[in-house]
């Protein structure tokens, strides 16, 4: 196993201007420092050392994806992501045309459609779906953006929540 | 996969009206590779190690909530107790491993760090009785820093000896920070039977059996559950509530598995459990107080409410069992008087009382959790109240726990102001009479029936 750290102990101790330490070695800030202050150079075999990625451990790699029965079992690049755009405001002439648009315009497709409307107030409900490759954040923002405090309130889900709540 | 108007408007009206979320998102770090018989060199790993893999847990955290449109309200950090890579060092004085806590945690952006820990519960390493002997400075010192420390277990029995230093450890650290309403003590917690992936404040840490990192959550909702109640209305029997608070358990709880995962995926680690535990907040419907309110009593504390939360317990432990392979952690309801303001007022009201409290723990409640006591409470009677609730904890095969808070120059009745989360205290009476005779006897109760399983 490579040395887990090296520490300013490790650095005074060392004899010579320069530190061969290992990739997933992690140098200390103070280590650091006062390799600098020293002049001593800290490198591993293959250059200068630089902050490793964190290694999370031997289970980490197969832990994201260890409950394959849950309503989800892995992520699909090529499949398509769903959307749940809820609208609630008040009433007024355009709103569903100013939401399809911004829709059509982010590339998501509109697969179904519910509205209410009670007391002047409406109440929209979009299922959507966000063809592969499309930015679900960039979506969001973009419609959350939309309407204002005396319009209505867009809000954007992933469906995958509504899979984990409502599905067995 | 299609859903129906009804599931959606469900899903949104829990997170917007009822206060659903996310209670915390816990990294867990394995630390045991950073003991080094040189106590400088252990804070200097430690602190290393926390920032490169606590880095990012903030910022994905929040990228979560932001995509499922959850909120996650707490990001922390669990690590392996102090006292376990505290050892080789042999140091007396472990403040400094705390600092070098403290400072990881405020580097990386995360409201508390658990781990200041010691496990007693049979007897003291060096390093355990440097930890013990720390921890009232280390606490008046950090603002991140939470204790916890074992003092008993099924298998082991009663440290009656652990439990009268952790006494004198809870008037120290009250006393320290006398100054800012003994705040420390909200930070110290001990346990009978401590689970190793806890995810909650103040006991979180991570026990031996944990992988190198770890992502844990806890989830909370008592105000999807009060208000699904709500609907349920009066006249149903409590099968039906019982039915009711499982259906609304399965929902919070597979939010917080999907949570869990995801962020274990962005951050790269192991996904380790759920904690289903109803964890109120001082805002107002955040209340478990309340649910058992509309339940059936009249005030909190009243005659039936021990039963009323044995069902809402086991009811919320069965809809998480069904929602997730990965239930964990504590699991209960907590009844943190100061942190529920239907708790509050029911200890207003003369309802609730140190007695009743303790009698509601032994159903699965976590424990006596952030009971505020007259400052002039003698270190017995702490060692007393400690005691009882570990037998407790020891007898039922459970997790107990006590958070106490000595208040100085208050008495029983009054009000403390703990601020933000910690919400407001109500001076509670321990009562007049000592039980100075068993402090004195010292030793251990040695582990019950129950403990001998094999």
């Amino acid at each position: 196993m490579p040395r887990r750290f090296l520490t300013v102990e490790d650095v005074h101790r060392a004899r010579g201007r320069e530190i061969v330490v290992d990739e997933a070695t992690v140098v200390t800030p103070q280590a650091l420092r006062a390799a600098q202050e020293a002049g001593v150079a800290i490198r591993t075999p293959a250059g200068p050392w630089r902050e490793p990625p964190p290694d999370r451990g031997p289970d980490a790699a197969r832990a994201a994806y260890a409950l394959p029965h849950l309503p989800e079992p892995r992520e699909d690049a090529l499949a398509a992501t769903g959307v749940v755009v809820t609208v609630v405001g008040k009433n007024r002439r355009g709103v569903l045309a100013e939401l399809t648009a911004a829709l059509a315009e982010a590339g998501a497709n509109v697969h179904d459609i519910s509205q209410r409307l009670i007391e002047g107030y409406f109440h929209l409900i979009l299922t959507v779906e966000l063809p592969p490759g499309e930015d679900f954040g960039a979506l969001k923002s973009r419609l959350e953006c939309m309407g204002g405090p005396d319009d209505y309130v867009v809000r954007v889900v992933h469906e995958r929540v509504f899979r984990f709540m409502h599905r067995v | 996969m299609a859903f129906t108007d009804q599931e959606i408007l469900e899903t949104i009206r829990m997170v917007e009206l009822e206060t659903l979320d996310i209670r915390t998102t816990t990294l867990g770090i394995n630390l045991l590779d950073c003991a080094d018989p040189d106590l400088e060199s252990t804070c200097e790993k430690v602190y290393s190690k926390i920032v490169h893999h606590g880095r990012d847990l903030v910022a994905i955290a929040e990228s979560i909530a932001a995509d499922y449109g959850v909120p996650i309200v707490n990001k922390r950090i669990a690590v392996t107790p102090a006292a376990w890579i505290a050892g080789p060092c042999g140091e007396e004085n472990l403040v400094p491993l705390a600092r070098a806590m403290d400072a990881a945690a405020d580097a990386v952006g995360v409201d508390y760090i658990g781990g200041f820990t010691a496990y007693v519960h049979k007897g003291f390493t060096r390093a355990d009785a440097a930890l013990f002997d720390s921890i009232a400075p280390a606490l008046a010192e950090t603002d991140h820093v939470c204790a916890s420390v074992n003092l008993a277990s099924t298998r082991a029995g009663i440290n009656m000896d652990a439990v009268v230093r952790f006494a004198e450890v809870v008037a120290r650290t009250a006393e320290l920070t006398a100054d800012r309403g003994a705040i420390g003590c909200a930070k110290l917690v001990c346990f009978a039977n401590a689970v190793e992936d806890n995810p909650f404040v103040a006991g979180a840490h991570i026990g031996p059996g944990e992988p190198e990192t770890v992502l844990n959550v806890g989830v909370s909702g008592p105000g999807a559950v009060r208000s699904a109640l709500e609907r349920l209305g009066p006249d149903a029997d409590l099968l039906a509530v019982a039915e009711t608070i499982k259906r609304t358990a399965f929902k919070v709880t597979r939010m917080g598995e999907l949570v869990g995962r995801e962020a274990a995926r962005r951050l790269g680690t192991s996904f380790g459990i759920v904690d289903v535990s109803l964890a109120p907040t001082p805002a107002v419907g955040d209340s478990v107080s309340d649910i058992l309110e509309l339940m059936g009593v009249d005030r909190t504390g009243a005659p039936g409410t021990t039963a009323l939360l044995a069902l809402l317990v086991d009811a919320v432990k069965k809809g998480g069992a069904m929602a997730s392979s990965s239930v964990g952690g504590l699991s209960g309801a907590f009844i943190p008087v100061s942190e529920d303001a239907g708790m509050i007022a029911a200890a207003a009201d003369g309802a609730l009382s140190l007695a009743k409290l303790e009698a509601m723990t032994s159903v699965c409640s976590v424990g006596l959790d952030m009971i505020a006591v007259p400052g002039d409470t003698p270190t017995a009677t702490i060692a007393g109240i400690v005691a009882d609730e570990m037998a407790i904890g020891v007898i039922n095969q459970k997790t107990t726990a006590v958070r106490l808070m000595p208040i100085p120059g208050r008495g029983p009745g009054e009000t403390v102001e703990l601020g933000g989360l910690l919400g407001t205290a109500i001076v509670q009476d321990p009562g007049a009479f000592s039980c100075r005779g068993l402090v004195e006897r010292a030793g251990r109760v040695p582990a019950p029936l129950q403990g001998y399983r094999n």
